[in-house]
Formats: C-alpha cells, sequence, structure tokens
C-alpha cells in the first residue's frame, strides 16, 4: 500500500503547478497575440487564446488583465462604433509592449533551453 | 459612448440578461461614472458578441447561459479591475472614504499598501489627542523640560507627580495636531500616488 502510494503522480500538486503557470504566463501569451500587429476585441482576444493555447481561462479575468497591460502601457485601445450599436473595445500593442514582449520571449526560450539540459 | 441595451426575442434571455447587467452595475458602483460606464461597455460587447457567435445553433438561452457561465461571476472576475482603478481615483481626488476602501481593497497586492494603511490609521491617533485633550486638559499636550520630560501625548499620574507645568503648547494645542494630521494626510496620499506612478515607471 505504501509503495502505491510512492507511485502515484501527486495530482493535487501538479494541478496546483499547472494552474499557476497558466494565470503566470496569460499576460506573456496575450502579448504575443497582439505582437502580429492586429488590433483584437476581447471577445476576439479570447478566442485567439483558446485557439493557439490549451489555455482554457475564465474569460472574465481577461477584462482586468487589459486593464493591467493598458495601465503599464504595454497595450492601447480605442472603442470603435459597430451597425449593432454595441461598440467593441480594440486593444492594440504599443512599441513598449513589442519590446517587453521581445524580452519575454528571449527569457521564455532560455528558460525552456536550462529546464531541457537539466 | 453610450450603454447599449442587448435585445433578446426570447423574455427569459432578456431577463437572465437584465440580472446579469445590474450585477455588474452593482460591481462598479464604487467606481466613478467613467469608469463604470467603460466597463459596462466592454461586459456588454463581450456578451453580445458572444451570442451572435452562435455555431451549433443553441437555442437563445443556453447560448446566453453559456457567454455568461465563460465569462464568470462579476463580483468576483472585475474585483482586481475595481480594486486597480479605485485606487487611482482615490488618490486623484484625497477623497478620504475612497482612499480606506481602496486600500482594503488592495491590502493582499502587496505589502506597501499593508504599511500605507497601517500609516493611515496613525493618523486617527492625532483625532485621539484632539478629543483626549476635550476631556482632559491637564494630563495632554507636549510636555517638555531639558533633561527631564518629554511627552507628546497623554501621562497618567500614577505616582503623583505633575508635568502640568512643563506644558508648552497650551491653546495651540489642538490646531497643530488637527494641522499635523492634514499635513500627513497630504504627504501619504502624495507619496501613494508617487508610488503607484513610481511601480508603473520601473515595470515599464
Amino acid at each position: 500500500m505504501y509503495f502505491l502510494y510512492l507511485c502515484i503522480m501527486n495530482e493535487d500538486f501538479f494541478n496546483k503547478w499547472v494552474s499557476q503557470l497558466k494565470k503566470g504566463t496569460l499576460s506573456f501569451v496575450v502579448l504575443r497575440i497582439l505582437s502580429d500587429g492586429r488590433e483584437y476585441y476581447g471577445y476576439d482576444l479570447i478566442n485567439e487564446v483558446k485557439q493557439k493555447t490549451e489555455i482554457e481561462i475564465a474569460e472574465g479575468t481577461l477584462y482586468p488583465l487589459m486593464n493591467r497591460l493598458k495601465e503599464e502601457q504595454l497595450v492601447a485601445s480605442k472603442w470603435v462604433e459597430q451597425g449593432s450599436g454595441i461598440p467593441r473595445k480594440y486593444y492594440t500593442i504599443t512599441s513598449s509592449g513589442m519590446k517587453t514582449v521581445q524580452a519575454m520571449t528571449g527569457y521564455w526560450e532560455n528558460l525552456n533551453k536550462t529546464i531541457n539540459s537539466i | 459612448m453610450q450603454f447599449k441595451e442587448i435585445t433578446f426575442t426570447d423574455s427569459n434571455a432578456q431577463r437572465i440578461y437584465t440580472d446579469y447587467i445590474n450585477r455588474v452595475r452593482t460591481t462598479v458602483k464604487v467606481l466613478g461614472k467613467e469608469n463604470q460606464q467603460e466597463v459596462l461597455l466592454e461586459i456588454n460587447s463581450h456578451i453580445y458578441e458572444g451570442t451572435i457567435a452562435n455555431p451549433e445553433g443553441k437555442p437563445e438561452v443556453d447560448q446566453l447561459l453559456d457567454v455568461l457561465e465563460k465569462l464568470g461571476q462579476p463580483e468576483l472576475f472585475l474585483k482586481p479591475l475595481v480594486a486597480d482603478k479605485q485606487l487611482d481615483e482615490a488618490v486623484k481626488t484625497f477623497h478620504p472614504l475612497k482612499i480606506a476602501k481602496a486600500l482594503i481593497l488592495n491590502i493582499g497586492n502587496g505589502v506597501s499598501y499593508v504599511v500605507f494603511s497601517l500609516l493611515y490609521l496613525f493618523l486617527f491617533s492625532f483625532l485621539f489627542l484632539i478629543i483626549a485633550k476635550l476631556v482632559n486638559p491637564e494630563k495632554v499636550g507636549l510636555f517638555y523640560h531639558p533633561d527631564h520630560v518629554f511627552i507628546l501625548g497623554m501621562y497618567t499620574d500614577a505616582n503623583g507627580i505633575s508635568y502640568a507645568q512643563y506644558e508648552r503648547l497650551g491653546g495651540w494645542f489642538i490646531p497643530l495636531m488637527a494641522i499635523s494630521a492634514a499635513v500627513l494626510y497630504i504627504l501619504l496620499t502624495v507619496s501613494l500616488r508617487l508610488k503607484r506612478k513610481l511601480s508603473a515607471t520601473i515595470r515599464k
């Protein structure tokens, strides 16, 4: 019984780790998506995150994140009127955001190499 | 930019939507009008985009419920956004109640907010001294005599010693405490404002 306990993966610990990792990398993922230079509105951006990654985010959490990125001047936003009368808020990456995401990418690649070499 | 309500053909969908939007309104009520409108417009836009993107052709109510479920509870997911915006608004207006509320919301966001909260609480000691002076004018004040006594506040004469003759401020004590509290309040609020700006600059 004790042997069996030792062999089973600690799923709880693993799940917590995955959840922290997803939470920690969400801003990086969003900036990477925006770095293609296109304009995205919130709902659109969430779909991109879902399509390009396997991250299942609580969609509402994107909005506080976008507000934080805007405060940091990594992204800019503008409201665009729509024919439906329900405007969209479009986000674009700023030049500071572009430089930051490049630095983040470099760091991520290094970290990946280091972990793989262990 | 004006808020436009989404209209649903199904009356149940309309009720669910209205209830959700009201929850968003209540959550952001503590913010200024402009910020309230900004959040409301963005959540409304998300709901609209989500409900019109219905590839499986689900009934209106089911599609709306899916969108709202994925979005989450507004009271929870909007909490960090409200905390952030509220603190920015508070330090701009110097409004004590707004600052107190914003600090409570941000207390889990770093040690510095705990320190600021404690320093703001320290302001109450001035208020306490003003009230104490009114109640017990003999034993409250600035008592000073070189190499003998220095007390700013209240003393008890348990040993039967009185320092009343060393009181230096007299009638000026209350106005000076009030001015000190006001100056400290302004200094703290300006520092909090600078801290917010500085953190953003350092992170850039």
